[in-house]
């Protein structure tokens, strides 16, 4: 008895022992996970949801890290330059820019507001970059600007579901769930899909991650920077690692005699799952730790371990797709600036955005690129819609401090990384900077680029739900072939 | 496509073979419309040719479209000349530009043949046996073999040997009896069994009917159904959207349990929940019933459109109606003609209209609410109506009647513009005014009433709030100083209602209201920060005269009416029909867009299914008997299909949530129509009688042990040759380790709990909502009664594939992932449990107590392997602990400490509840 106990190698002899071709794939996959062929396509993804698998298209990238900054932030202060705005500072909007408009709110007639940075050219390519982000400025020539996207909803959580989910309602799943349902993942040690989140969470909450109507296996995992980096990975108190290992073969043990018993092949999918788990409890812990990373590393990112920070997620998701994690999907909470409080005001609040974001940002890009890694990767930097060139009057009235309403109709995004053109820009507001002019772009085509980079057309990759195919760009979206290298 | 629904994939290819059997079969003889012509439409022909696309103006979707001239101005099916028929002509081409289907794989031999041999014949159309109603058909012959072993118990099995016998497999032994009363049990109460029946039946001194019976009537039988119509009805504890607040619509779900319980007939269980408040004098219940339909989500967002969220809501409305009764995404037909049902774009609209006008309008207070009252105002109530009886008409009576239940009609405050916008302002709920504010609310009706009922905020003393007519200069037909100290009604400083005499006015016109009250300073440069507010006003009514104002008695009628008003006990919103002077009209939306509005609609139901009958009410009544009519095609269907699914893990039809043209075929027409048939007939819309019938089959009781062989010939058990070891739900994996470990509470009803979940899951940036430990016995209630939040649901549920609740769940998708690992082993729910367990059987020899835990857990004797097995772990965990004793210190994050035999045992608990048998159900 004892010697069975201690013998994985009975169980595994057991294993492939008579058992048919379905129960052999599974067990070489929850034996040694690194099996990528051989196996009935099927039957591999119905016994193993996470196994890697290529792409209907040729891809560009691997795995993706997804920047957004929730609240929306201002584009007039990073990014797309306007010196006409300026000169109408403080001077009444015209009344043809508002008429028939909704704002979220901005009532009556507002002012205008010039632009509260100052813009100069950089690197190679010349780009515009405000003075907030002197960061960046090192980086510019690594990424192409998309200036002129737009969004038809100007409320948070709408806009944010639209962004991650391709509908502005809840119940459909998120961009990291379609990818991870279509790719698998590349380490069976560590979800597919993690979400970190700094500042506080997203408006709209868990479904900006959620599988929708996708299994749930395909959910983002959010790895939590305080308590446990995922639910219940933990061990209770008087628990080793020994004897959980124990617990984990008793019960693995166990489930295959009642396997041998029923003969159901869910059972096996069961006894990976806990193997899986088992494993787990190891390597994500290890991946969340930042601090044996080495101290220029640290310097660099500008992290602050035990602390919840954009600085800190930046390094982690780095960590992560180097360890082939798919899909990495930050979310950095604060940046409504509608100059309502001091928080939220682009005098201050604003300010103190821009510095925490610009240091980890572009040392992102700098720390993939010098791995290497920045050709496999899509880096996504984006909000969930812009800001108005007014000065926000809340109620009628001008708000005290200096802030800007929601607005739809044009904002600026960037992407970097493998498959994207360097120091590019495409798309163009007009003067004040408040509508695209050329080169529009809609969230739903920002998705269809994200997902043609990894190798999908969005028309095909669909799932079957209420009786109809659905898909992540609904039934919209164009690749933004502009920018493709 | 193909390539990604790998899902789909093997049933589709599977069916394609089945279909392709039936053809074979039926070479000579007429080709039937919609079993033979229609799959091929649809899967090669609708997607360019049907409701959305109509290349060439030609459809497939409607008949008249089919034969109809086409944009080359002549038809391309010439019924009974296939020869000269463009459509055959076009699958023949040899020109890639010119042939059908336009680059795509051309139709195969067969394919055209059959299409040839259709148009030849006549190119009859045909109804899709969906939208036929379902008949019950004679039970079909099957093998003596099927009698002989006994598998012949119920019409059900006849119909499953049937099906069997086509591809030559046969049934599965019986369960051993334990399994199956554990698998029953599950199936009827979420639950294990308790012990006591469990023992009856196994030692054969109750019948397994009798069994069942007993188990039917537990009311854990509601409690456990009702996680199913839930999901359907999309259930939650708060309201969804950014801000995700709480909403208070519990009664609701115990009003579920309760009807499950009492096997309320499912007609009216359809009926009361689509209805309830147009039933003639609609009882507490039957009005609660109806926060079916206001379990839609509610928009709190500042900035966000009422009209907007109150649009989604009734959209929602239609698409879940129509979602859980008659299994049809009608939300296809919002933007264009359905892509392949036929339904067009208008029937959506005129369906929208039935919805399209209750009182309901996004609001924050989620208005209009069911009032109930404490013991004490409910007798106050009563009094009033009873003096009104007396003293007064019918019509005053019903009108109070009304309004102490759910106070309409009324007027919202957030319907009214603004007049100075520095002065007033509308935001959320309400119309906030300064002093000298003005505003105006377009087109009211006083109805002849002269007495004004409004709700109020945020006042400070003595401001004026003057009503005028038609301008702001107008006739002053009403006024009143707030908070007055001379006046009764405000002589409570929590009171929010009060009243004011109003001039009646014939017919519409426009209200002007303002305010008065020059001792408040306007400090402008407050910007929307109102602290200098004279009154925020939430909505008024205009209310009938009271009567017997001379009467001894009324000034006591008067001050209760003021109490009861001010004071409900608690709220549910439900739905309530606008008046006749205050309905909306509909319109078709443009593309689907409710900002393009077009032609006007009338409400109606769709053309293809059942007839509507003259005698029904032209309302959502109407339409809740025209889905439970006899004739209805589908709602019988859907629901057997439903349960089915419930209990075998799969349905009947394997899209669950579509009975139409692009569904998957029945695996079992025949039954499915029988079932259907029989439940509304013979079961008389029972649904316990329903679940028993099939509870009581061979077919149910089958063992899950998949024999030789039979794996392979039916993977999916699409045959019904074995029984189904379903994973058990999220709800009953929880209940099941507090069940067995004696935690859970048999406490039934009331508001959401909150059981332990660890910390930081409910964090919201900035709404500081809080997850309040439940204490004492509320920790361990039945996981139907853990607070929802839809944003943030209960996170060991949601591990477990519970829905989150923000649209119609119809199915849920079951999954088997590490996270579920991580749950039943590290959570401190099942830690707890464990060592609960443990501690029942720690004064017993180990050997004893690891035997008894395995039998109170998992329902049978223990293995002597499996035995022998955990007591080498108990051994090695005790061993462990022996060496370490600090490991006993708030082991398993226990408060206190335990001994090392407690411990050893929890060890084994936690391992036994994570093993397959105890997480499935047998």
């Amino acid at each position: 008895m004892q010697a069975r106990l201690n013998s994985r190698r009975h169980f595994l002899k057991d294993c492939t022992l008579g058992l048919g071709g379905i129960a052999l794939g599974s067990l070489l996959n929850s034996c040694s996970f690194d099996q990528k062929t051989v196996y009935d396509y099927s039957t591999r993804r119905a016994l193993n949801p996470m196994a890697p698998l290529a792409p209907p298209l040729s891809p560009k990238v691997k795995s993706v890290i997804y920047l957004h900054m929730v609240g929306a932030p201002s584009q007039l202060e990073l990014f797309d330059y306007k010196p006409e705005l300026a000169k109408l500072h403080n001077k009444p909007c015209p009344e043809s820019l508002i008429e028939g408009k909704e704002f979220a709110f901005i009532e009556g007639v507002p002012n205008m507001l010039g632009p509260q940075a100052t813009f100069s050219k950089e690197g190679e390519s010349g780009n515009w970059v405000s003075n907030h982000l002197p960061h960046f400025k090192n980086v510019v020539d690594e990424v192409s600007f998309l200036k002129a996207v737009h969004t038809d909803q100007f409320n948070h959580g709408p806009a944010q579901l639209l962004m991650f989910t391709g509908s502005a309602r809840f119940g459909r799943p998120s961009l990291g769930s379609w990818i991870t349902y279509g790719l698998g993942s590349e380490n069976n040690n560590l979800p597919g899909f993690v979400v970190l989140t700094s500042g506080g969470t997203p408006d709209a909450g868990k479904s900006l991650w959620g599988n929708g109507f996708l299994p749930s296996i395909y959910q983002g995992v959010h790895c939590r920077s305080k308590g446990d980096p995922v639910l219940y990975l933990k061990d209770p108190k008087g628990v080793s690692r020994d004897l959980k290992r124990k617990i984990i073969q008793s019960i693995n043990e166990i489930n295959y005699k009642e396997y041998q018993k029923f003969q159901d092949p869910e059972v096996l999918t069961r006894i990976s799952q806990y193997e899986m788990a088992y494993r787990m409890q190891v390597s994500v812990p290890e991946v969340m730790n930042i601090n044996d990373e080495p101290e220029y590393i640290k310097e660099m990112y500008g992290v602050k371990p035990g602390k919840e920070s954009l600085a800190n997620n930046c390094l982690l998701a780095r960590k992560m797709v180097e360890k082939g994690v798919r899909f990495v999907q930050l979310y950095d909470w604060g940046w409504d600036s509608h100059g309502a409080s001091e928080s939220e005001a682009l005098s201050k609040g604003f300010l103190n955005k821009c510095r925490d974001m610009d240091r980890p940002v572009s040392a992102l890009l700098l720390d993939l690129k010098q791995r290497g890694l920045l050709e496999e990767t899509l880096v996504v930097w984006g909000g969930e819609f812009g800001r108005t060139p007014m000065w926000e009057n809340r109620a009628g009235i001008q708000n005290s401090l200096i802030g800007r309403d929601h607005q739809g109709e044009a904002f600026t995004m960037w992407m970097a990384g493998g498959g994207v053109k360097k120091g590019y820009v495409h798309g163009e507001t007009d003067e004040i900077g408040f509508r695209g002019i050329n080169g529009r772009v809609s969230v739903h085509d920002v998705q269809a680029t994200i997902l043609h980079l990894l190798g999908f057309d969005h028309e095909q990759f669909t799932f079957d739900f209420q009786g109809r195919p659905f898909r992540l760009t609904d039934v919209e979206g164009r690749v933004i072939h502009e920018i493709l290298a | 496509m193909l390539y990604f629904n790998y899902f789909k994939l093997n049933r589709s290819a599977r069916f394609i073979g089945i279909v392709f059997f039936i053809i074979s079969c039926q070479q000579s003889e007429q080709v039937d419309f919609s079993t033979q012509i229609k799959p091929i439409i649809n899967s090669k022909c609708i997607s360019c040719h049907g409701g959305v696309k109509k290349n060439a103006g030609f459809s497939f979707l409607f008949e008249k479209e089919a034969l109809g001239t086409t944009n080359e101005g002549s038809p391309a099916i010439i019924p009974g000349d296939a020869k000269n028929s463009r459509v055959i002509q076009r699958l023949h081409e040899t020109d890639l530009e010119l042939r059908m289907p336009y680059e795509k794989p051309a139709l195969s031999k067969e394919e055209i043949e059959l299409f040839t041999r259709w148009i030849d014949q006549g190119a009859q159309w045909g109804t899709h046996w969906a939208y036929i109603p379902p008949l019950k058909t004679r039970l079909p012959e099957v093998d003596s073999k099927f009698k002989q072993d006994n598998f012949l118990l119920t019409p059900i099995d006849y119909f499953v040997a049937a099906r069997m016998e086509d591809i030559n497999l046969f049934p599965s032994r019986q369960a051993e009896s334990d399994v199956l009363a554990r698998r029953a049990a599950f199936d009827i109460t979420g639950l294990p069994p308790d012990q006591r029946l469990f023992d009856l039946y196994t030692t054969e001194k109750i019948s397994y009917e009798h069994y069942l019976d007993s188990l039917l009537a537990q009311t854990s039988f509601g409690e456990k159904w009702a996680s199913w119509w839930l999901d359907l009805a999309r259930y939650s504890d708060t309201k969804g959207y950014e801000a995700d607040r709480g909403r208070s619509i519990w009664k609701y779900r115990d009003w579920v349990i309760k009807a499950l319980n009492k096997d309320l007939r499912f007609d009216e269980f359809t009926i009361e929940q689509l209805a309830g408040d147009l039933l003639p004098n609609p009882s507490f219940d039957q009005l609660l019933a109806t926060a079916f339909h206001r379990n839609t989500m509610n928009n709190d967002e500042g900035g966000t459109s009422d009209e907007e969220y109150r649009t989604a809501a009734v959209i929602d409305r239609v698409n879940t109606t129509f979602d859980v009764f008659q299994s049809t995404t009608m939300s296809c037909v919002q933007c264009h003609d359905h892509p392949y049902d036929p339904f067009r774009q208008k029937e959506y609209y005129q369906l929208l209209s039935f919805f399209n006008n209750t009182r309901d309008e996004d609001l924050t207070d989620e208005s209009p609410n069911l009032r109930s009252y404490s013991e004490e105002n409910n007798q106050k109530v009563q009094s009033i109506l009873s003096w009104i009886s007396k003293y007064g008409d019918q019509q005053t009576h019903n009108f109070y009647r009304d309004f102490f239940q759910f106070l309409e009609p009324k007027y919202q405050a957030h319907n009214s513009t603004s007049l100075n916008p520095d002065l007033a302002y509308v935001s959320g709920v309400t119309l906030s005014m300064r002093n000298k504010g003005q505003a105006v609310y377009r087109n009211v009706n006083t109805k002849g009433n002269q007495n004004m009922y409004f709700k109020y905020s945020k006042t400070t003393h003595n401001t004026d709030l003057i009503f005028r007519k038609n301008s702001p200069k107008g006739e002053v037909i009403g006024s009143i100083r707030l908070n007055d100290p001379k006046d009764p009604q405000f002589a409570n400083p929590k009171n929010q209602y009060a009243k004011l005499k109003i001039k009646a006015i014939d017919g519409f016109f426009d209200l002007f209201i303002e305010t008065k009250n020059p001792s408040l300073k306007t400090k402008r440069e407050n910007g929307y920060r109102y602290d200098d507010l004279a009154a925020s006003l939430h909505w008024f009514s205009f209310v009938p005269e009271l009567p017997a104002k001379n009467k001894r008695g009324f000034s006591s009628v008067e001050a209760a009416m003021n109490t009861v008003l001010n004071n409900p006990e608690h709220l549910t919103p439900i739905m309530v029909e606008n008046k006749d002077f205050m309905k909306r009209k509909t319109q078709l939306f443009d593309r689907g867009s409710w900002l393009n509005k077009k032609e006007e609609v009338q409400p109606s139901v769709p053309t293809t299914l059942n007839q509507w009958d003259e005698e029904w009410e032209t309302n959502r009544l109407g339409l809740a008997k025209w889905l439970v009519n006899e004739e209805n095609p589908l709602t019988s269907r859907t629901l057997v299909n439903r349960v089915w699914y419930q209990i075998f893990g799969k349905g009947l039809v394997l899209t669950l949530e579509d009975l139409g043209t692009q569904s998957e075929p029945p695996t079992h027409p025949a039954l499915l129509d029988w079932l259907a048939a029989d439940f509304v007939s013979t079961k008389e819309w029972s649904l316990k009688s329903f679940i028993k019938m099939v509870l009581m089959s061979a077919t149910y009781k089958q063992s899950s042990v998949i024999e030789e062989n039979k794996y392979g010939a039916d993977p999916e058990n699409l045959y019904y040759a074995r029984g189904n070891k379903l994973r058990l739900d999220a709800e009953e994996i929880r209940d099941q380790a507090l069940y067995v470990s004696n935690l859970l509470s048999t406490k039934k009803y009331g508001p959401g709990v909150m059981p332990p979940q660890p910390e930081g899951i409910w964090e919201h940036a900035y709404l500081g909502n809080l997850w309040k430990e439940s204490k004492g016995e509320d920790r361990y209630r039945r996981a139907i009664y853990t607070y929802l939040k839809r944003t943030s649901p209960y996170p060991s549920l949601i591990s477990f594939d519970a829905g989150s609740r923000e649209v119609c769940l119809v199915r849920r998708t079951p999954s088997n992932t590490p996270l579920q690992a991580l749950v039943t082993l590290n959570d401190p729910v099942f830690l707890e449990a464990a060592l609960s367990l443990a501690s029942l059987y720690a004064h017993l020899p180990v050997h004893e107590a690891v035997k008894k835990m395995y039998r109170k857990a998992v329902y049978k004797e223990i293995d002597g392997e499996v035995l022998e097995l955990l007591e080498t772990l108990y051994s090695n965990a005790f061993q462990d602990f022996d060496q370490v004793p600090e490991k006993l210190q708030n082991f398993f994050n226990q408060k206190t400490s335990v001994d090392r035999k407690i411990a050893s045992l929890a060890i084994i608990a936690n391992t036994i509840m994570n093993l397959d048998e105890f997480l499935t159900h047998g």
